[in-house]
């Protein structure tokens, strides 16, 4: 080896801590973006694909009850590929000896062996069911604690129970797509269903399309021809929902939160190349001295400057070598948990060649291009100044006779000390020098500063996203004030269930709602959009929207409605005062949006008519088939207690009692996703605060370093271990103070750019933002932590050094 | 590269050369006008004080600083005006031409003796690997320390250090070395070695040295002597000296001391 690439291989593991602290502070921004990017292919390429692979319906139909004949003759339709039946009928469930009843969706198959639709994965146990006997979807395991071979008890509508089986656990990537609230699912055969007090009838028709299965006009007009078609044999279809063969329900939203992490994972390379510029140009200066030799003996800019571009790549390949096998390790089980979240599988462990190529890329061009200025700087350095070392100038300004002045800071701090002295407040000289210190580097404390600063910005940003979400959520809550729901298999009549429930203590107010199925249609008459319509009574209070156009419902209101923002996404332009047309009923009609509140959509929109016109079409004047209820108390343990005891309550007087659920019940549900999200956020934070906190121990390091013949003075004039260590930190923890100052001010901005971001992503509509002190109160601690414990180490080794040795310091 | 014509026997020429600096006091003037020539084969000693401009002379002639004013011209087969040339020229001119010598010595610590001395070797181009590594043991044989050829500067001694920075001076085999206080960290007798090895590079090689030290009582073992005072060069002992005035221009003796040991 030439001597002068000795003398880099020596200059990188000589310094070993250096070394490390560069080769992590790249590492860590590689393995970054190898989780993020990773993640993102993975996700994008095996959501799709996991989906794809089960054979999605492209289009499902929910609609009244149909026979065997009707699917064939869907089956024979032109432009259909292949059609599947199935009943779908929401059941309680529990496991023998339970308390807590939990619901599932159960589906009843015409065939589990020539199932080819919405592919059932087995995931345990059987495949296929026999007569009387139950597969589950493995979602189920989160409410129900069974076993393969473990018994459950159904309960039917007139209030008897029947005991069957579980077989085996499936996944159902189609059940869960499209909605994190969807119920689990269990399933059955056509054979069971009378077991069950159901019809041998189907209620769900799925289609897939012949031809291109990924657009959705297309499949849009296939739908629209199968439902003709269902409705000329007088099979009604309340509702439909078109899928793309390659597109996951969900992926539009999983891309926008991978979206938010890559860009902070971006912005951890950013900040990292900052430090690795920050360790770069402290190793330079140390380093000039010998650049200086070099240059005496023959040495060239070029050849010097191609030994410390050899010194850089080196620093990236070893970062290289420890990122990328993690970043992959990283990607894979964040998409891992992501899969398990969203229902969908894997298509295993590989190697992603993009992933890879960009973590290559970012390992070796981020510290290139953050070493550049420092290695140009350094290779450029005249022999005199180099051998002089008078390059480690403290940045004082020059006036044009050349003299030094004060810059304007030091000559507040001189200022500022004099006039407290002046009051008799003795300022401790430690702590003055450790003032001064701080601001002698200025360009590396400007990097120290933006690296921490940027990490305590995102940081308290990230908290008050997360009560940003919490506080909308809330509002959200504003529609379902209802303490409990309580759904019925049948309408009663409102005054009757008014008087029976009102004799139950803690009941302070019944109101009975109606419902009403809608499909919103293009000018074509294509269905764009499924809406739900609730209905309440138009002077309800259990209903307080967040308008952001039109009004709210009136009693004399006749085929108006209110409609949720997140319509706009298929309606870009809709105003309170359009006209929409929508197919009710079987019918086409034209309604009008009076309307528009803000909501969370998940699966279909929502929208608001009068309970008065909406139980009139529905025929059902005076009668409800849902029911809110109003306690007392508001509290989720309160409403759980009270669900029960009124599904109790009701069902010992003969009432037909579906679901009684606490009214924030699906709320929840909504918050936990909510959480996940933000875990994720949370991650990303603390690895931007562990980069400042390296940034900040490079910093010490560094300074302590060149510094090491002024503490060697301050100890010959007297300075014990305890002082020397005291104004290191006091320097670290002022870096500290001053960086949560400006995260203060600089989170404000990023608060408001990622609640947009994330708020767009979820729930297709902006929010308001909410601060929350909880982030800084927890950043403060961190950060006077971390620049307590980032001085400590170089603290301790200035101490510990004999004055001989730091005056001998060269 | 500038080439003057009009050079005779001088090896190094200095015209009129002017180095002033700007400090918080003002102008500095640490060089006035100095006029001097070096001729191939002399060992030039420069003794002066502290802070009489005698690092500053060295530094003119190395090309390491800038001078203000003036010209300083080396004839090596072609004469070369230093500070016509762009730096990084300079750096390739002086790692052919030129040995620089220091009072710290200034080795890389993370390379062996052996290694020091082949990186000079290695950045000019000038032998192939392999030849540079025999060579440098021959400089490393030739200033006695051989046997310590794979150590690490650490483990030597300062007169040892020393020894071999003059042999990476020699890497080269440049026909000028140029010596900043080298015997000023040293004891009495590694500096006495030192300077042996000086005197032995100039009668036995012919090599040119130019030398500048604060101690006058060397001044007669060198085959002229200058003094430094306040950026002026002039004769020594100098004229406001003391000494009388046949003392002051008596060349001095030229002795060969390790002969005269044996």
């Amino acid at each position: 080896m030439k001597p002068r690439w000795r003398k880099i291989f020596h200059d990188l593991i000589d310094n070993k801590a250096r070394t490390l602290l560069v080769v992590f502070s790249i590492a860590v921004g590689v393995f970054s973006i190898g989780v993020i990017a990773g993640s993102y292919q993975y996700i994008s390429n095996d959501m799709s694909a996991s989906y794809a692979m089960n054979r999605p319906a492209n289009v499902e139909l929910r609609t009244t009850n149909f026979d065997d004949s009707v699917l064939s003759s869907i089956r024979n339709r032109r432009n259909v590929a292949d059609a599947e039946a199935r009943r779908v009928f929401n059941m309680r469930v529990r496991t023998p000896g339970s308390d807590r009843w939990t619901t599932l969706d159960m589906v009843a198959f015409e065939s589990f062996e020539d199932n080819s639709i919405n592919l059932l994965v087995p995931v345990a146990g059987k495949a296929i069911p026999a007569k009387r006997e139950v597969l589950l979807e493995k979602s189920a395991l989160r409410d129900l604690a069974v076993d393969v071979g473990g018994l459950l008890e159904f309960e039917l509508p007139d209030g008897s129970t029947k005991i069957m089986p579980v077989v085996g656990f499936v996944q159902d990537t189609a059940a869960g797509a499209g909605d994190f609230l969807a119920s689990p699912s269990g399933y059955i055969t056509l054979d069971t269903l009378p077991y069950l007090a159901q019809p041998k009838l189907y209620n769900r028709m799925f289609v897939t399309v012949a031809g291109d299965g990924d657009d959705p006009s297309y499949i849009r007009e296939v739908g629209a021809a199968v439902k003709d078609s269902m409705e000329k044999s007088d099979v009604i279809a309340l509702r439909s929902r078109i899928a793309e063969t390659h597109r996951h329900p969900l992926a539009d939203i999983v891309n926008a939160v991978l979206g938010i992490l890559l860009a902070l994972g971006i912005l951890i390379v950013f900040l990292s190349s900052s430090l690795i510029s920050n360790t770069l140009s402290a190793l330079l200066n140390q380093h000039l001295r010998h650049i200086g030799v070099i240059k005496l003996i023959g040495g060239q800019r070029r050849q010097v400057f191609l030994m410390y571009f050899a010194l850089i790549m080196a620093f990236g390949v070893l970062a290289l070598l420890i990122a990328v096998p993690f970043g992959g390790i990283g990607a894979y089980q964040l998409s891992l948990f992501i899969a398990d979240k969203l229902d969908f599988t894997l298509l295993g462990y590989r190697l992603l060649p993009l992933p890879f190529f960009i973590q290559i890329a970012v390992g070796l061009l981020v510290p290139l291009i953050s070493g550049l200025a420092p290695v140009v700087a350094g290779s450029r350095v005249t022999v005199l100044r180099a051998l002089s070392g008078d390059v480690a100038d403290d940045g004082k300004p020059v006036s044009s006779a050349g003299e030094k002045r004060l810059s304007w800071f030091d000559w507040i701090q001189v200022k500022a000390t004099r006039v407290l002295a002046a009051r008799g407040l003795h300022v401790p000289r430690p702590f003055v020098i450790s003032l001064r210190n701080t601001f002698r580097r200025k360009s590396r404390l400007a990097l120290t500063l933006f690296t921490l600063t940027m990490g305590g910005a995102i940081f308290i940003a990230v908290f008050n996203v997360r009560v940003t979400l919490h506080d909308y959520i809330g509002r959200i809550e504003n529609y379902f004030r209802a303490d409990v729901t309580l759904d019925f298999d049948q309408a009663y009549r409102i005054q009757e269930i008014e008087r029976v429930l009102k004799k139950v203590d803690g009941v302070t107010q019944v109101e009975g709602w109606q419902f009403m199925g809608g499909e919103l249609m293009d000018a074509n008459g294509n269905v764009v959009e499924n809406i739900a319509l609730l209905a309440p009574p138009s002077n309800s209070e259990l209903v307080q929207p967040i308008l952001v156009d039109g009004r709210w419902l009136r009693s004399d209101d006749i085929r108006k409605m209110t409609v949720s923002e997140g319509l706009r996404k298929s309606f870009p332009n809709l105003q309170a005062g359009d006209f929409v047309n929508m197919r009710v009923n079987g019918r086409n009609e034209i309604w009008q949006i009076v309307g528009i509140f803000k909501f969370v959509d998940q699966e279909g929109m929502i929208g608001y008519a009068p309970f008065e016109y909406i139980s009139k079409i529905n025929r059902q004047a005076n009668r409800a088939f849902s029911y809110r209820v109003v306690t007392e108390r508001h509290d989720r343990p309160y409403q759980d207690a009270k669900a029960e005891e009124l599904d109790k309550y009701m069902r010992d007087r003969g009432f037909k009692v579906r679901i009684a659920q606490a009214g924030s019940a699906s709320l929840d549900t909504a918050v936990e996703s909510l959480d996940i999200l933000v875990t994720f956020l949370l991650i990303m934070a603390i690895l931007t605060a562990i980069v400042g906190a390296m940034g900040l121990t490079g910093t010490m390091g560094m300074n302590v370093l060149e510094r090491t013949r002024e503490i060697g003075i301050t100890r010959a004039i007297g300075a014990d271990d305890r002082a020397v260590m005291r104004t290191v930190i006091a320097e670290g923890v002022v870096i500290g103070l001053i960086s949560f100052g400006l995260a203060v001010i600089l989170s404000i901005p990023f608060t408001y750019l990622l609640s947009m971001i994330v708020s767009v992503a979820i729930f297709q509509t902006p929010i308001s933002v909410v601060f929350t002190y909880l982030g800084y109160a927890i950043w403060l601690a961190l950060v006077l932590t971390l620049s307590t414990v980032a001085s400590i180490v170089p603290a301790r080794n200035a101490a510990r050094m004999t004055i001989r040795e730091v005056l001998a310091y060269e | 590269m500038m080439t003057v014509q009009t050079l005779n026997q001088r090896l190094i020429e200095l015209r009129d050369v002017k180095k002033i600096y700007s400090t918080a006091a003002g102008d500095f003037v640490a060089l006035k006008g100095v006029n001097l020539q070096i001729g191939a084969g002399e060992f030039l000693g420069v003794v002066g004080k502290s802070g009489a401009g005698k690092s500053t002379l060295l530094n003119m002639i190395t090309g390491v600083d800038r001078l203000t004013r003036g010209e300083v011209i080396v004839n090596n087969g072609e004469a070369v005006s230093i500070h016509a040339m762009a730096e990084d020229e300079i750096s390739r001119w002086r790692g052919r031409n030129l040995g620089v010598i220091f009072q710290s010595f200034k080795l890389l610590p993370m390379l062996t003796l052996v290694e020091n001395i082949t990186l000079s070797m290695d950045l000019c181009g000038n032998f192939s690997p392999k030849r540079s590594r025999q060579r440098a043991l021959e400089l490393l044989r030739l200033v006695e320390i051989e046997e310590h050829a794979d150590k690490l500067p650490a483990l030597i001694s300062g007169g040892q250090q020393q020894r071999v920075a003059i042999a990476r001076a020699l890497a080269n085999d440049p026909p000028i070395l140029v010596a900043d206080e080298p015997t000023g960290s040293l004891d009495s007798v590694t500096a006495d070695h030192i300077f042996d090895l000086f005197q032995r590079l100039v009668m036995e090689q012919g090599k040119t040295i130019v030398m500048v030290t604060h101690d006058q009582s060397l001044a007669a073992r060198f085959s002229r002597t200058l003094s430094i005072i306040d950026g002026e060069v002039g004769e020594f002992p100098p004229q406001t000296d003391v000494k009388s005035e046949d003392e002051a221009v008596a060349p001095p003796k030229w002795r060969f001391p390790w002969r005269r040991r044996k």
